[in-house]
């Protein structure tokens, strides 16, 4: 009890920071999910473009427009020419059209107009110029048959209409969880940032040489006292990890999170949540400075967060780098999260793959509280 | 006194291993992390052949069009390669899909093509596309064919083959003005920008070595026969030196080593640095003067105002044009979002013109700072410590 009453204390004493450094990380994740580069990972859209037409929208150019209304996203215009240039860099806008003037006659009457285009790197702006060209394509070979405009219209309309059909055999919509999984595997780096600090500002005082000798001398066994400080630390940690959910309800909606689905994505961060805690602890055993706890919290937090997919999705990560991620609790966490995005059915077989790396995730912080406890033991005779 | 104040802080500074680290190291840490995460990302214009299956029906055997089209595109000795095609029958292709060893397959059923795939994605997209694209110009070909046939005397075949000729040769007039430019250096740019921002931190150490209500030096330094600007000046000094050499090596290690695009020259790339880590030295000293509270909670917010910026400016796989559209005022005054932009106008834009809008308000910004530092510094008075 006296234990729990002095780690409580020093929270107390800190709880400005607390309250500021929790909030502030927690609401941080949030805000970048919503602003994730959502380009990295394709989801079923149209690509935007923007169109200035300086033709009468007439004939061949009405049927085009039309064409591209169906087939792209058309964005109002940009006033600002450095807005639409960011925007293009920002692959907001993936493609700009630029129809000249009598397009509809030159085009009907084979003079082939020139048709000015700016696009944006990647994949997108490439699917986007093929869209544009087939159209262009098909006109100007219709052109050849010296047709009326409207005939003209009428040839490449009916032409273009012949569409592939799709079947998309997986049940799951994982573009709906995928926004859930951005959020979720975010908190990597939220939820090790929030718990390594915080619970090492508190740590920090008992492990002060003053107050860690007269600990020592003290009638509680060590590993008592070991127990008794990892629980309040489990403590701070389930409550972020409840203030994370919380605003997850907000952010991606209780239809998600009151399912099977959402159920995972709370079991697994509940899962990290401990893990994190159990190495918050350990680095607040190694480490005595709040400098040199930010300088380790950073590097582990953005370390792990960068190279086990967290910020970038794990498709994109070199071989390499992700065989090395393997070793880090961080992996499992997140692969989790990408798994319950494509997740079809709740049988066993295909939970399985997630069950084990929960268990991992489970074993990582039963050994880092081996770790703990040993290193600790270890300092205690130092002392 | 000046210089041998200088020499002293900049010792001091080089003993503290936590500053060092923050400044020399954390950097050169993140850069290399930045660099093993978006290795991949930088490959924009690199496309890789994929695996897909054709169902062999006799549909498909039956059409030219679609057996040409898929052999040519599945070509591994040509250029045009596009699919690493494996030609099978129905339930084949089904479990090939099911056992994600292909992104998709195409048939033909009812003379319709139709493409199955598991779930959308890029490479779901270009099948479909290419897909789509064989049928239209089959259809073409017909139509032209078709036309042509009232109009002339050839035989079937040379009619088909006209139109053939007419379809390939059909090529819109297109002007294109694309610069391909690769959105991942902006990570790197907020991370010089974040580098610059522990010039606040190198600076909330300096600064509280002055303040005596925060340390016996402070006291000691407060009632020394040395002027108080003099010694926080050349602390001051001490650390924007230091953190300049930072700067200087991260840059020419990003350009040099990870190969980052920065545009311009790179005395440009150096001011905007010097300017910025200035702003982020005269921020650390305000914030330092202005909360009374001590060094740890400083530092947390310091931390938390470099995180904040960091985030509107891009990092952590974010978009600035998402929070410049959301709340365009921030990174109009945060250093981290004018430093970004400043090396993103560089590398972007033809003109300086926005570069040196973000450099002018980069230095009226420290001046801010500074003034309502010192202001706050020179009315401290204590009665009783």
């Amino acid at each position: 009890m006296t234990v729990s009453r002095a780690f409580w204390k020093i929270a107390l004493k800190n709880i400005g920071t607390i309250i500021t450094y929790t909030a502030i990380l927690v609401t941080f994740g949030t805000m970048n999910m919503s602003a994730n580069n959502t380009s990295l990972q394709y989801e079923a859209r149209k690509p935007a473009i923007v169109v200035f037409n300086e033709d009468e929208n007439v004939g061949i150019t009405k049927s085009f427009v039309g064409y591209l209304e169906k087939n792209t996203e058309i964005k109002p215009d940009y006033k600002d020419d450095d807005k639409l240039k960011d925007a293009l860099f920002y692959e907001q806008v993936i493609l700009v059209l630029e129809i000249p003037k009598g397009f509809h006659q030159d085009l009907t009457f084979g003079n082939e107009p020139e048709i000015k285009m700016r696009s944006s790197a990647g994949y997108q702006a490439e699917l986007a110029k093929v869209v544009v060209k087939r159209y262009l394509t098909t006109a100007t070979a219709y052109a050849k048959l010296h047709l009326s405009e409207e005939e003209l219209a009428k040839r490449v309309d009916a032409t273009l209409a012949n569409e592939t059909k799709v079947e998309i055999k997986s049940k799951v919509d994982s573009a709906k969880y995928g926004k859930a999984t951005r959020y979720f595997s975010f908190a990597n780096y939220t939820i090790l940032a929030c718990v390594i600090t915080i619970i090492c500002l508190i740590m920090i005082s008992f492990n002060r040489t003053q107050i860690r000798k007269r600990n020592l001398v003290s009638s509680i066994e060590i590993g008592k006292m070991n127990r008794i400080l990892l629980k309040n630390c489990c403590i701070y940690a389930v409550a972020v990890w409840l203030f994370y959910l919380a605003l997850g309800f907000i952010v991606i909606g209780g239809e998600i999170m009151l399912s099977g689905y959402g159920l995972i994505y709370a079991i697994n961060s509940l899962l990290f949540c401990a893990c994190a805690t159990t190495v918050a602890f350990l680095i607040s055993q190694l480490v005595a400075n709040q400098n040199a706890v930010n300088g380790l919290m950073n590097v582990v937090a953005l370390g792990s967060s960068f190279l086990c997919g967290a910020f970038v999705p794990a498709e994109y990560l070199p071989d390499s780098v992700l065989a090395f991620a393997h070793v880090l609790p961080s992996f499992y966490y997140v692969d989790t999260n990408n798994r319950v995005m494509n997740l079809e059915s709740f049988d066993f077989a295909s939970l399985w793959p997630i069950i084990l790396n929960m268990i991992i995730l489970v074993g990582f912080t039963v050994a880092i509280v081996i770790v703990t406890n040993i290193i600790s033991k270890k300092r205690q005779k130092i002392a | 006194m000046f210089w041998h104040n200088y020499k002293y802080a900049l010792r001091t500074l080089l003993k503290s291993k936590s500053l060092v680290f923050w400044t020399l190291a954390f950097p050169f840490i993140l850069a290399i992390l930045f660099n093993l995460a978006f290795a991949r990302l930088h490959d924009y214009d690199v496309f890789e052949p994929f695996n897909i299956a054709v169902v062999n029906n006799d549909e498909f055997e039956k059409n030219v069009a679609f057996k040409t089209a898929f052999n040519t595109l599945s070509d591994d000795d040509s250029d045009e390669q596009l699919f690493k095609t494996q030609f099978v029958d129905m339930d084949e292709a089904e479990r090939l899909l099911d056992d994600d060893k292909i992104e998709g397959f195409v048939y033909i059923a009812d003379a319709q093509p139709h493409v199955k795939i598991k779930t959308n994605g890029t490479n779901q997209t270009v099948l479909k596309s290419v897909t789509e694209q064989v049928s239209q110009t089959a259809t073409m070909v017909e139509e032209i064919a078709k036309s042509e046939a009232g109009n002339s005397e050839q035989p079937t075949m040379q009619i088909y083959l006209n139109a053939m000729k007419i379809v390939s040769e059909a090529e819109p007039n297109i002007k294109e003005d694309s610069h391909v430019m690769n959105m991942v250096v902006i990570e790197f740019y907020t991370l010089i920008a974040m580098a610059c921002m522990q010039g606040a931190m190198l600076s909330v150490e300096l600064t509280n070595r002055c303040l005596p209500n925060l340390s016996n030096r402070g006291k000691r330094v407060a009632i020394a026969p040395t002027r108080k600007s003099t010694t926080l000046s050349s602390g001051l000094a001490a650390g924007y030196t230091m953190l300049l050499f930072s700067l200087c090596a991260l840059i020419l290690f990003m350009r040099l080593v990870l190969g980052v695009e920065f545009g311009g020259n790179i005395w440009l790339i150096v001011l905007l640095a010097a300017a910025g880590s200035l702003s982020a030295m005269m921020l650390g000293m305000l914030l330092s003067v202005a909360l009374k509270t001590n060094e740890g909670a400083k530092n947390i917010v310091v931390v938390i105002v470099s995180m904040v910026g960091s985030l509107f400016a891009g990092m952590f796989g974010g978009m600035k044009i998402y929070f410049d559209n959301m709340l365009p005022f921030v990174n109009k005054i945060s250093p981290v979002g004018l430093i970004t932009d400043g090396y993103y106008s560089l590398y972007y834009y033809n003109d300086l013109g926005r570069y040196f809008v973000n450099l002018g308000s980069l230095l009226i910004i420290s001046a801010i700072f500074f003034i309502l530092a010192t202001r706050s510094l020179r009315r401290s008075r204590y009665d009783s410590i």
